[in-house]
């Protein structure tokens, strides 16, 4: 151990700081470049060979005995027969293991506050944060390159190097399209220019969200996805829209925009787009825009990955794991945890193995230690963690190293120790990813060495022969332990601490035969030997010699042995009620001796059997027979009915049922936002409930693209939605867009009354008319490649007939004016809500319209006094198609009782109350030839009731979708018991940890992983946008009521 | 100030208050009515099937198979319908709130945290729309509940009404009926941001020191006002005192395990004599405590969805047999929000959804009925088909928790009352529209 002679005695601490300052008194000589010497030059040969150390060449490569050698800050050679050329000083590393340095893919490390500070913050409209030719959204930054802004950190750097890391990541994060990372080596203290491996690595996306009461747009995850839909198109559009314009001098002028000239290389696939995940959904969102315009997708994880495996390998994206664990839950007093739910306790359970199932499925994956609270104490804990729970040791190298540098565009410059690589490297303990002692003593990053700890730090455990001199202290010592010391004289236990080669012995006097309670002795660790020297409290002065008889240094932690997998199954969704699949579906089914109320021509008919093959109706009748093989249900006094449709659902929809900013959103699409782990999904089937429309919220004129789904509970999000379903839209008119319930602060967005509701309706739509126009043409107004226009296209298909309305409205003016708008646009609008709708019932019959109302609300609003419970049957008797409809998660599941109102109220017979909630909404929806009644080709979307639907005392027993069984009261019945039995399990397995905590911080910590904080108190429809999934039953969805405010 | 004088003060304040036993006022009926060959549900003592039911100043003279009327009775035959006693909404908002979402229309809560003197009584307005809308589907009284504003926790004094009357005064049944207390909550979703919550946290811990000091309070005060020291009345403590006493009902209103569990610690240590839990959303948890106790629960709605993402889809549903089994005394209500007020009607429907998830039909029915009116003390007027009682009750033409059944005549006090509402008359006048005979 020669080379680097002033190093090798320093210390992690207070020398540390001279030695590094010594090594780079000389100029930088790794990199070529054009950087002016000033003062002498540094001619050092920059060449050395590492000898006899274990090199792990990458993941699953290991050369027992290697040379490694580097030729300025480069490998050149790397393997057991390294010739090393004469003048090449050697490093004999023996005992000693070099990995690949580390790299981090998501940091925030040498941020500056000014490359911050302009993303994401304020209003649209703030010019502060808006100098510079911008896109008008604040939180489109594309151009935003962070090598430009790049200020390298040196204590986070040295943070940073002491985990093993050489290189990070530079990332934005603020913002929808961030803008472009860096990646940096964490040399100590040298320019950015110089630190600056590559730059534009990535460009960072995330679904932002802005705060409620900035009123900016994007105010839900619908309105953040649409955004960075319509920029993508706008980046993909202006090339070509540039190319037109240089041979066309005389077109109007295009406006600049360096944002999407910045997502070239994203959009070519050049440049990999970092997409940030909230939950185990914000995958599929993000693979599908990744997919939709030919990017190269990265998720950064949010460590649920486990929940969603298949979807993940079947993507072939690469994922960027969080290394942080959820805390214990607090389940110590039993009636507070009734409050955590059982999703989450599976999540503390399976979230350790999060990293191991992703190597057994085969995701490729990089560790990043973002989020974690304080990564200097925390990062080898959950990385060795992993470890533990049975990744494998080469998987997680590779997720540091190879995983990172290969998803970064980097792997030929960093991730293993093959020739051609930067020399960043660290030389460490053989056991560095099992053992909590296993040390990191050195990081080289462009063939320089950082020290963290001394090589060559003499071994003090093991017995030591002792001869004192001014006192009779014991003969022999023997000191042992892991990161504490300890040493024994005899029976006497002898506290020992190390601080690299100084020992400090705290030995009991009388076992040196001196009065002093505690003598000090301070020792010079030299290999084998150490003399140390203790001054009494009567100034004498004793001294001691010692000469190691037997060394016994740390053995290295044997293998880790995989562990079994938890026992709770992982069902999707997680916790209760989940499902391991979706139910079966039988080849045959025969429901037999039913009422059945077939909504169809065959009326009602007792005693009647229902048959079902591959999922769709074959026959409903009496004493059908079956094939032997068919599933056959008993149904013998109970009733059968077609599957129930709420034609006015907010169920599913995550983080904002209304991007209520801007006065028309007709780009954003819930249909982007589906929620299949809400749990109203499980709770409307269990209501019979098969069928639903979920629409935009009603906070703006023009709302956003609705999504008609069944209600599969256990599908993704894109099995729920209901296949060959007509496209629809929410309007709205009335109190909510004209925001008089809103508060007094919003009195300026337009409109705010009846009048502009219908101008600013009109408007749009002759927008879309000439939109229309110009797609047909093929080109701009001025001749130009036209620009794709998300908002209009969705209302030019309004116009097309291939989109239908769904208008909220209440009082009959506002109905009427919309009936005339419609018709002067040529389509037929189904309407919401219609409260009035009987007041111009001929209208809505005239003009064939739909009619999707209550029963019976009334009251909760000015523009609602004149709603009545007879609405339904008036309208019925006019000729207008009528459905009652929830707009409310729990009068979703008795739709029934609700259909039994038009009977009370108005005299409907008891067949045309129950189309109220089934053939009439499929009629509304268009989907009368899938479902909506039980006929011969129909979906198989069925519920069996206990009693007469139409009775309050009638319970749904079985629901049937697509003849798969969705839910059976008896499998509930199990299900709760299930369910309880895991909760007890769980709960008793997280008491330990939780104990541990409280003792920690008794009192403060309540096992909640805190929100992020915001900037005033959420009313609750701002709620809707920072729910997370797996929510309880805060309801955060609707647009029956000023929600707002 | 004398004491003399004082009492005397304290005396005229509570005059003010119309106090238990007061009378509805409308005139009864001059002649005697005879309702005859209806099945009488009488909830007291079972169905009698085409039973008679005599009216006599305004009360239940006579009522079984077949009854001995005077000769000037009017007699009304009611074959192949039903007589039920009017149900009572146990925990309403009716007449102190219009249109919810118009401010001026509201008079459900009282700013600050200790309004125990609030009466609600004084603010209900006779002439709301909503209550003829209540009154047509056989709701006929209700216990009027002042509520909590954003600090509040004892919100007031409640009154059992009727839901006919000239004026308030004609209304009331009883009044007061008991104070409100509103549990402090934390209702605040792990996911709230930080800073919420810990407002949250704060207001919770602002409340229940208010609470307290209340309490304590208005101990001394009655030491003074017993001993007759005190220098002049405050009106807040002077409505506590009964609650003291043990001669009016302590209500508490609370939901999750959590405010129950602290709800029933606060009863014990204060020595609430008469509690009333209402709302009880996890109270069948406690069930067996809740029996033990003998405290009676006014079980909220049933349509309810379950607090927690875990617990089975139905758990609000089959809560009420869940107590039934236990034993607890308990009655069935709307939720107290304007929302339901507008559709008090729909109570029996919350009864029926009980009643279908195990607790069955009789005992849903006696919940929002006679326990109602037991727990809320006008047992000896309302609740049941019985002989002394209010003549409250109305006619239906099938089983009245069926939403297919329709209401037809309804008398309160021995009055028969119209069941016009805004909206039949809406329903008419446009249904001329479309027959062609156009009304005003």
């Amino acid at each position: 151990m020669s080379f680097c002679i002033p190093a090798a005695r320093c210390a992690r601490h207070a020398l540390g700081v001279a030695c590094a300052l010594l090594m780079l008194a000389a100029p930088v000589s790794a990199q070529v470049g054009t950087r002016p010497v000033i003062g002498l030059a540094d001619r050092t040969p920059r060449q050395v060979a590492l000898t006899h150390a274990r090199l792990v060449l990458r993941p699953g490569r290991v050369i027992e005995d290697g040379t490694l050698l580097l030729r300025d800050g480069v490998i050149v050679a790397a393997g057991a027969e390294v010739a090393i050329p004469t003048g090449v000083a050697t490093v004999d590393l023996h005992g000693k293991t070099i990995f690949a340095g580390f790299i981090e893919p998501q940091s925030a490390y040498g941020l500056t506050a000014a490359a911050e500070s302009a993303a994401g913050h304020g209003t649209t409209v703030d010019a502060s944060v808006h100098a510079g030719a911008r896109h008008w959204n604040s939180r489109i930054r594309p151009e935003t390159d962070l090598a430009e802004s790049l200020r390298p950190d040196a204590g986070a750097a040295a943070k940073w190097r002491a985990l093993g890391f050489t290189a990070v990541t530079v990332v934005p994060q603020r913002g929808i399209l961030r803008g472009q990372g860096a990646v940096v080596s964490l040399a100590d203290d040298q320019p950015a220019g110089t630190v600056l491996i590559a730059a534009r690595v990535l460009q960072q996306a995330a679904f932002e969200i802005a705060p409620w009461n900035s009123g900016d747009y994007p105010g839900s995850l619908m309105g953040s996805i649409a955004l960075l839909r319509q920029t993508l198109a706008d980046a993909q559009w202006q090339p070509r829209r540039q190319a037109w314009q240089r041979s066309h001098p005389q077109a109007p002028r295009l406006e600049a925009s360096p944002a999407l000239d910045a997502l070239a290389p994203a959009l070519a696939g050049r440049q990999p787009m970092v997409f940030v995940t909230q939950d185990e959904l914000d995958y599929d969102r993000a693979l599908a825009i990744a997919r939709e315009f030919g990017l190269k997708p990265v998720l950064l994880g949010n460590g649920h990955e486990y929940r969603r495996l298949a979807l993940l390998r079947r993507s072939g994206a690469p994922v960027i794991v969080p290394l942080q664990l959820p805390a214990a839950p607090a389940v110590e007093d039993p009636d507070r945890a009734l409050d955590v739910s059982l999703a989450a306790l599976e999540h503390w359970q399976w979230a350790p193995y999060n990293a191991r199932l992703l190597a057994e499925a085969g995701v490729p994956f990089a560790f990043t230690a973002a989020g974690l609270d304080k990564p200097e104490s925390e990062f080898w804990p959950r990385v060795r963690g992993a470890v533990e729970k049975g990744l494998g040791e080469d998987a997680a190298l590779s997720a540091l190293t190879t995983q990172p540098a290969a998803l970064l565009g980097l792997g030929g410059r960093l991730g293993t120790l093959e020739p051609g690589r930067l020399a960043h490297f660290i030389v460490a303990d053989a056991d560095l990813f099992r053992s909590p002692h296993a040390q990191i003593y050195e990081i080289w990053i462009d063939g320089r060495r950082h020290i963290e700890a001394a090589l060559d730090t003499p071994e003090p455990r093991g017995v030591w022969g002792l001869s004192w001199t001014g006192a009779n202290g014991p003969a022999a010592l023997e000191i042992a332990g892991d990161d504490t010391l300890s040493a024994k004289a005899g029976a006497t236990v002898i506290a020992v601490t190390q601080d690299e080669d100084r020992l400090l012995l705290y030995v009991p006097g009388v076992l040196l035969g001196v009065a002093d309670p505690r003598v000090v002795v301070v020792a010079q660790l030299q290999t084998r030997g150490f003399e140390g020297r203790a001054r009494l409290a009567d100034g004498r002065e004793i001294r001691v010699r010692a000469t190691q008889t037997r060394a016994a240094p740390r053995a290295p932690a044997a293998a880790i042995a995989k562990p079994a997998l938890p026992a709770t199954p992982l069902h999707f969704p997680a916790g209760a009620n989940g499902r391991m699949g979706l139910p079966a579906q039988p080849a045959v089914v025969l429901v037999r001796h039913a009422t059945v109320w077939t909504q169809g021509p065959q009326g009602v008919l007792a005693d009647a059997d229902l048959l079902v093959r591959a999922g769709r109706v074959v026959a409903v009748g009496r004493g059908l027979a079956a094939p032997a093989d068919a599933v056959v249900v008993d149904a013998r006094g109970r009733h059968v009915t077609p599957g129930l449709i709420d034609a006015h659902s907010h169920l599913a929809i995550a983080r904002g049922v209304n991007e209520g900013t801007h006065a028309a959103t007709s780009e954003v699409r819930v249909g982007d936002v589906l929620d299949p782990t809400d749990i109203g999904i499980y709770r409307q089937l269990a209501g019979g409930v098969t069928a639903a429309q979920l629409l935009h919220g009603s906070a703006n004129p023009i709302g956003g693209q609705s999504q008609i789904v069944k209600l599969r509970w256990g599908a993704d999000a894109e099995g729920l939605k209901f296949e060959g379903a007509p496209a629809t839209i929410k309007f709205a008119l009335g109190e909510n867009v004209k925001q008089a319930n809103w508060g007094d602060r919003f009195t300026t967005r337009y409109p705010q009354t009846r009048m502009g509701v219908e101008q600013l309706d009109l408007d749009r739509l002759l927008a879309a008319r000439a939109y229309r126009a110009a797609r047909q043409r093929g080109s701009a107004d001025d001749g130009g490649p036209l620009r794709r226009d998300l908002q209009l296209e969705a209302l030019t298909e309004v116009l097309d007939g291939r989109r239908l309305v769904q208008v909220h409205s209440y009082r009959q003016d506002e109905i009427l004016a919309f009936a005339r708008l419609a018709q002067r646009f040529g389509f037929v609008p189904t309407f919401q809500h219609v409260l009035e709708g009987y007041k111009v019932a001929d209208v809505l019959a005239g003009m064939g319209a739909g009619a999707s109302t209550f029963s019976d609300w009334w009251a909760y609003k000015y523009e609602v006094i004149d709603a009545i419970p007879y609405n339904g049957a008036l309208m019925t008797r006019q000729g207008v198609t009528v459905s009652f409809n929830s707009d409310d998660e729990e009068m979703g599941r008795r739709l029934n009782t609700e259909a039994a109102k038009a009977i009370k109220y108005g005299g409907l017979d008891a067949t045309q109350a129950l189309a109220l909630v089934t053939a009439n909404p499929a009629r509304q929806l268009h989907l009368e030839r899938r479902v909506g009644s039980l006929e011969p080709g129909k979906d198989a979307d069925f519920v069996i009731w206990s009693a007469d639907p139409l009775s309050t005392l009638a319970v749904a027993e079985q629901t049937w979708i697509d003849g798969r069984k969705y839910f059976d009261r008896d499998d509930d019945r199990r299900e709760q018991v299930r369910i309880e039995r895991e909760r007890a399990g769980l709960i008793a397995a997280v008491l330990p940890e939780r104990v541990k905590a409280l003792k920690a911080a008794p009192g403060k910590d309540d096992g909640k992983t805190p929100a992020p904080a915001s900037l005033v108190r959420p009313p609750q429809d701002a709620y809707a946008a920072l729910r997370p999934i797996y929510h309880d039953s805060e309801q955060a969805n609707s647009c029956h009521a000023g929600d707002f405010e | 100030m004398n004491a003399g004088i004082l009492r005397l003060l304290c005396a005229a304040l509570l005059a003010a208050v119309p106090g238990a036993g007061l009378r509805a006022a409308p005139a009864p009926a001059a002649r005697p009515i005879l309702l005859s060959g209806a099945d009488l549900v009488t909830v007291s003592h079972g169905v009698i099937p085409r039973g008679e039911l005599l009216i006599v100043d305004g009360r239940i003279a006579a009522i079984g198979p077949g009854v001995d009327a005077p000769a000037d009775a009017v007699r009304i035959d009611l074959a192949g319908k039903r007589v039920y006693p009017g149900y009572i909404a146990a925990d309403s908002v009716l007449g102190l709130t219009e249109i919810e979402s118009v401010r001026a229309t509201n008079d459900m809560a009282e700013t600050g945290a200790i309004n125990p003197n609030a009466r609600a009584l004084a603010a209900i307005n006779p002439d709301s729309e909503l209550l003829p809308v209540a009154r047509a589907n056989g709701v006929l009284s209700a216990h009027v509940v002042p509520q909590p504003g954003e600090a509040g926790v004892l919100s007031g004094q409640s009154a059992l009404v009727s839901l006919d009357g000239w004026s308030w005064e004609d209304m009331a049944v009883r009044a007061p009926v008991g104070v409100h207390l509103y549990w402090p909550a934390l209702d605040v979703p792990d996911w709230a941001p930080v800073e919420y919550a810990a407002r949250a946290r704060e207001s919770v811990e602002r409340k229940q020191k208010a609470l307290a000091a209340a309490f304590a309070d208005a101990r001394i005060y009655r030491v003074s006002r017993d001993a007759g020291t005190l220098r002049a009345p405050d009106l807040r403590w002077e409505a506590l005192v009964p609650v003291l006493q043990g001669t009016q009902p302590l209500f508490i209103h609370a939901d999750r395990i959590v405010q129950l569990r602290e709800a029933l610690a606060f009863i014990e240590r204060e020595r609430i004599a008469r509690p009333v839990l209402v709302g009880g959303s996890d109270a069948w948890r406690i069930a067996d405590v809740l029996a033990a106790r003998r405290i009676p629960v006014i079980l909220g709605s049933a349509h309810r969805l379950p607090q927690r993402r875990w617990e089975g889809y139905d758990v609000a549903y089959s809560s009420a047999a869940r107590l039934a089994r236990a034993g607890v005394t308990f009655a069935i209500a709307n939720a107290a929000t304007p929302m339901a007020a507008a559709n008090e009607r729909n109570l029996p429907y919350q009864a029926a959804s009980y009643a279908a998830y195990g607790l069955g039909s009789e005992a849903a029915l006696r919940a929002i009925t006679l326990t109602a009116a037991e727990i809320l003390g006008v047992a000896d007027r309302l609740g049941s088909l019985d002989v002394g009682k209010d003549a409250t009750l109305f006619v239906a033409d099938g089983d009245a928790l069926d939403i297919r059944t329709r209401v037809e005549r309804a008398w309160v006090g021995g009055h028969e009352v119209s069941l016009e509402t805004r909206q039949t008359r809406l329903h008419e006048r446009y249904r001329s529209k479309y027959s062609g005979v156009r009304r005003p």
